[in-house]
């Protein structure tokens, strides 16, 4: 494959390993109260966590706050860190609690992944043929129209690069869920673009 | 590799996609599998809109370039604190654009001594023919008139109304309340927050910018030190404030602006040598011998508030 963007996932991915153990100390050092660490820290993982929780959202502003809340909760809890997980996998799960505290009592959308599980198929029908002819707009209108589930799910795997391993951790869902949930995001995703007819 | 095909299975897929390790014989099998490259190209393009989404998300407002003064950068925490504020600029344009039809200020100048408003004081304002501004020092307020000194001496009335847009900056600690809505930004130890910059205001701007602690919410237990920050989450963030402490206060009241602080005004000359401004402002950073030059892209309300926020906030 000649996808320009495999070499950018690569690289990130290398970058994250790279960054693995700076993480770890710049956690320690925030611990003793260093400021520069913390913003260090900010840094490398506040865009990060933005983009993760304005995904699940949907609200720049109630996002933004989330995040403020999440780097408090790192500057008071850094030194609770045990190295059980990646720093990144950790920091987002700790906005995640916080979105999930900000958001209860709000009116959730249940996603029932039996129901909108998909089995990867050898002959794709209609809906995957739609991903295929879609532009990348429209993907990304059609993310934007997914269940909070899929949003955060996929946005923890491509946004964020956590591996599935990691992002069953966070989400405290079996590995095979998250697959089953990803592959009924894509199917979710697939049927928003056929229902808008949106082709090539 | 999937145990119930000979295609990859979807972790593979993944991590083919993410850039992160996938076995050899995966590897082999997807250079050589069409049917595995269409459902990896898939993925790619879900994970690219994903990637795109993220990166929108993650845009921090660019500050406002500084006027061009020929002045050296600001440094340590005003430095900050104007990166800060030029965020809030972006972020504001809305709420100007709100107060700005209504928000017309009357200008009436006069040189010293004159009294007959024939030197004006006013600099045009590219980019819209009528737009003028005025910069200077607050003389005085004198009920619902603004006095400001312009850097050649002369006094320039401004009649303000009470819609008029007024934002106040300087020895405003006083000024922060209980109850207050704010945003602080500043540097962070054992666990209290030295403000860098208080930003007073009843719709407080996001911010979100590297480097620095920010922390936004209502005003408790105000005192000559400091205060809390309650967050909308119930966290309770202890501020510490000093002589070094900038507070801005967003629709401040004529009684807020502060003598002998820097002031612009702009707006729309008038009849008889009466100006009709926007707007009066007293940024919270502007060094002393600083002339900023006003410039928009054209006459609309929504530019040319843009243009003043990020003049007047932007460094």
């Amino acid at each position: 494959m000649n996808d320009p963007h495999r070499n950018s996932g690569a690289a990130a991915f290398a970058d994250r390993r790279d960054s693995a153990c700076d993480d770890a100390e710049l956690l320690r050092r925030i611990s003793k109260g260093d400021e520069d660490a913390m913003a260090a820290f900010y840094r490398e993982h506040g865009k990060v966590v933005l983009a993760q929780v304005l995904l699940v959202t949907g609200e720049r502003v109630l996002a933004e706050e989330i995040v403020q809340d999440t780097m408090l909760a790192v500057w008071r809890g850094a030194a609770s860190f045990r190295g059980e997980s990646s720093v990144r996998s950790w920091v987002i799960a700790i906005a995640r609690r916080q979105t999930r505290d900000r958001l209860r009592g709000r009116a959730l959308r249940v996603v029932d992944d039996a129901f909108l599980a998909d089995q990867p198929s050898s002959n794709p029908g209609p809906e995957v043929m739609a991903l295929d002819r879609a532009k990348l707009a429209e993907v990304k209108g059609a993310i934007q129209g997914l269940a909070s589930a899929h949003r955060e799910l996929l946005g923890l795997v491509f946004g964020s690069g956590l591996s599935l391993r990691e992002a069953a951790d966070v989400l405290e869902i079996p590995v095979g869920t998250v697959k089953s949930r990803l592959s009924a995001a894509r199917t979710a995703l697939n049927r928003i673009l056929n229902e808008k007819g949106q082709n090539l | 590799m999937n145990a119930n095909s000979t295609h990859l299975d979807l972790e593979d897929l993944i991590a083919e996609v993410t850039g992160q390790a996938v076995g050899e014989h995966a590897r082999e099998h997807l250079a050589g599998c069409e049917q595995c490259q269409l459902e990896a190209n898939r993925w790619s393009l879900v994970a690219d809109g994903v990637r795109d989404l993220a990166a929108e998300a993650a845009e921090v407002p660019e500050p406002a370039r500084p006027p061009r003064t020929g002045r050296r950068a600001l440094a340590g925490p005003w430095r900050r604190a104007a990166v800060i504020v030029g965020s809030v600029a972006a972020s504001l344009v809305l709420l100007v654009a709100i107060g700005i039809a209504a928000g017309l200020v009357h200008v009436h100048l006069s040189g010293p001594g004159s009294g007959s408003g024939s030197e004006t004081t006013l600099t045009s304002v590219s980019g819209c023919a009528r737009l003028q501004q005025a910069n200077g020092r607050l003389e005085r307020v004198n009920g619902a008139d603004v006095v400001i000194k312009t850097a050649s001496g002369q006094l320039v009335t401004v009649t303000t109304t009470a819609t008029t847009r007024l934002d106040a900056s300087g020895a405003l600690l006083g000024d922060i309340t209980n109850g207050a809505t704010v945003t602080v930004a500043g540097t962070s130890s054992d666990g209290r927050l030295a403000a860098d910059l208080v930003i007073v205001s009843t719709n407080p701007p996001s911010l979100a910018v590297p480097g620095t602690v920010t922390v936004r919410g209502t005003v408790a237990d105000a005192g000559a030190a400091g205060f809390t920050v309650v967050t909308s989450a119930g966290n309770r963030v202890p501020v510490t404030t000093s002589g070094g402490t900038a507070v801005s206060i967003f629709r401040a009241s004529l009684s807020q602006l502060q003598d002998g602080g820097r002031t612009m005004a702009v707006g729309y000359p008038g009849p008889g040598g009466t100006l009709s401004a926007l707007a009066v402002l007293q940024p919270p950073n502007w060094p002393v011998g600083a002339h900023a030059k006003l410039s928009v892209r054209n006459c609309s309300s929504t530019a040319i508030n843009h243009e003043i926020m990020a003049l007047a906030y932007g460094g």
